[in-house]
């Protein structure tokens, strides 16, 4: 049962208290307002007119902001305890994950919210392409904002190595390569990017400096930019000119309020995905070990995946030239599309190249998923081999992802370095007829235990 | 509400309750996203302030090496976790076995300003450089500036081992506090 005069009570207290909150916040707002003239600063900001009103639809940029924010604020805290070099990077972000009150969940939230970036910018483009928002005399602002767009895809590339994992080395390898491949220049840049020769611990320093302290810079000032041209030119509102004329509304409070609906709901998924998912490390980087296969991000997927249809003479075209191509038409779109039009059921051209080009990149992702996930499920001889693993005592001589003897070879992905199931059914009946020399014993094996110990090993791959 | 007590607003702007509605779910909304993120974020930032140094018993020695009345330096190993990384350190205690056969094990840091002593045999005193302090067999201040005692560090015999716990404290205090 419930106390209704208690509630009743509580709710007039908790109310008694925001009103006196209230009251002394606008004290506060007046005695500043009346020094520093803050009412002409609050009316440029919130009363900004909007074309049509206030909608759900323009919510897009006001997230990506938010999750720029987010992305800055997690970072710097991460920032408190992440060694950029070699032999601590892997030990601090493993002591940030494991030993760190909240760690986990603060990397997380970094993790996921550039993701959650991606999808906002990837919203807020599409939004302003349907709209046809980037034609005159807004063609700047969307030159700035693919440039952003760009920076934010930078600013994944040089965060992904930091945690100086199997994943994160061999993926930075690959994308320092495909740098390398471009005619003349690639060769230099590649070493600019690596700092040398080697990907080591001049190239974790510089990806640490270049993703927390110049792109941050250049981002902001991209952000100003951005914001600067859209109260200059003002919003574009409905794409009848009709329509937006028929009514106009400021931005607050009903616009802000939509804003903060939104980016409440995007805090919400985020801060879910942090606590839902862990993101264990892979091993740490190990230079020798080169069987190791990285997976990019989801949202280098697509090009991932383009990669694997083009080999030979026609790699130069993948690597670079299609990319570079694709930047410049987005770069150049609003001088390409020079229809005034802004209604999209009378844009076909501009639409129709839209959508395919969005069917070519999602059509690619979704084939790269499809791959990657089409792993069989865990075999129960998986889980029997892993039985006869302890109970022989291999780990006393052998170390699967950092746990184990160092004496023997590491059998971290030995599914990858030794996909012969034949191989492991000889090497364990003798070890010294497949490996001569081997101090490997002869252990005593039912053919059952040999088949499921080999079906151990062979799942022994890198993460996906 | 009449007309004329209708708050004013620009272009279609909404008034009233609808108006104060937007308010409030845009003020939730922020200290929603504004409490969600800064109890993570100060929580990570504060934790490391309460982990306390775990301390082991350490084995420093064998008991049998030790002379009633006669103190002696035993240096032992110890590892010192300092965040994600963990150091070997060398550290040394002054034991003095007791006429009864345990063991009184004194910190080797002087309680005046935490400079290192020795004991000088001839003398029969623990003397430290420094400042000049000086303590009997026993740990005692005889002079100088020492304001208490020397730091007795916890010690145990086993199977004719000494093992101790090593411990520091804050120097220049009346009373010993560990650190």
């Amino acid at each position: 049962m419930l106390d209704w005069d208690i509630v009743a009570c509580n709710s007039e207290f908790i109310i008694q208290n925001l009103s006196f909150v209230n009251e002394m916040a606008s004290r506060l707002y007046a005695w500043l307002d009346s020094r520093l003239n803050l009412k002409p600063v609050q009316r440029t900001l919130l009363d900004e007119p909007i074309p049509g009103g206030a909608s759900w639809i323009y919510v897009f940029g006001s997230a990506t902001l938010f999750l720029f924010v987010l992305q800055a604020t997690t970072g710097m805290f991460l920032a408190i305890y992440y060694a950029p070099t070699p032999d601590h990077a892997y030990d601090s972000v493993r002591f940030i994950e494991t030993e760190i009150t909240f760690g986990w969940f603060v990397r997380g939230l970094h993790h996921w919210g550039a993701s959650a970036m991606v999808v906002a910018i990837g919203l807020h483009m599409l939004q302003t392409f349907l709209y046809g928002a980037y034609k005159s005399p807004r063609e700047v602002m969307w030159m700035v904002g693919v440039v952003l767009f760009l920076i934010v895809m930078t600013f994944a590339f040089t965060g992904y190595l930091l945690p100086w994992d199997q994943t994160a080395y061999w993926a930075t390898q690959v994308g320092i390569n495909m740098v390398g491949t471009v005619p003349l220049v690639g060769d230099l840049f590649s070493r600019v990017l690596r700092g040398g020769e080697t990907l080591g611990a001049l190239t974790l320093s510089r990806f640490f400096a270049i993703h927390v302290l110049f792109l941050p810079a250049i981002l902001i000032g991209g952000i100003a930019l951005h914001l600067f041209i859209l109260r200059r030119v003002g919003p574009a509102g409905p794409w009848t000119d009709d329509r937006a004329s028929l009514s106009s509304e400021t931005f607050a409070p009903r616009q802000v309020y939509m804003d903060a609906v939104v980016i409440a709901g995007v805090f919400l998924v985020v801060a879910t995905l942090a606590f839902a998912i862990p993101l264990p490390l892979t091993d740490r980087a190990d230079p020798s070990d080169t069987s190791f296969v990285p997976v990019p991000e989801w949202y280098f997927l697509f090009y991932y995946e383009l990669l694997k249809y083009v080999h030979g003479p026609l790699e130069p075209l993948a690597t670079w030239i299609l990319p570079l191509l694709i930047v410049l038409i987005m770069m150049c779109w609003p001088f390409i599309d020079r229809n005034q039009v802004r209604n999209p059921i009378r844009r076909p051209v501009a639409l129709g190249s839209g959508l395919l080009f969005l069917s070519i990149v999602f059509g690619l992702l979704g084939i790269s998923i499809k791959d990657l996930y089409a792993v069989p499920r865990t075999d129960p001889a998986v889980a029997r081999g892993k039985a006869v693993y302890a109970q022989f005592g291999c780990a006393g001589c052998h170390r699967i992802h950092g746990e184990g003897g160092a004496v023997a070879p590491d059998l971290s992905t030995v599914g990858d370095v030794r996909p012969d199931r034949a191989w492991h059914l000889k090497h364990f009946r003798d070890p010294q007829a497949t490996s001569p020399g081997s101090f490997m014993p002869k252990f005593p094996l039912t053919d059952q235990q040999l088949n499921d110990l080999t079906s151990y090993m062979l799942s022994l791959k890198r993460a996906t | 509400m009449t007309e004329a007590e209708l708050p004013t607003g620009g272009f279609s702007t909404p008034v009233g309750s609808r108006r104060t509605f937007f308010h409030w779910i845009t003020a939730a909304a922020a200290v929603f996203v504004g409490i969600g993120l800064a109890i993570p974020m100060v929580g990570s930032l504060i934790s490391p302030a309460f982990v306390r140094r775990r301390r082991d018993w350490v084995d420093v020695g064998a008991v049998d090496e030790l002379f009633p009345g006669h103190p002696t330096q035993l240096d032992h190993v110890t590892t010192i976790r300092d965040g994600w990384m963990e150091t070997k350190a060398q550290k040394a205690v002054w034991a003095v076995k007791q006429p009864q056969g345990d063991v009184k094990v004194f910190s080797p840091i002087c309680t005046h300003l935490g400079c290192g002593y020795r004991w000088d045999d001839a003398e029969k005193k623990f003397l430290c450089p420094c400042h000049g302090s000086s303590y009997d067999v026993d740990g005692r201040v005889l002079g100088g500036p020492a304001p208490r005692p020397l730091d007795l560090l916890p010690a145990k015999v086993e199977n004719g081992r000494l093992l101790v716990l090593y411990k520091e404290f804050k120097s220049g205090l009346p009373r010993s506090v560990e650190l």
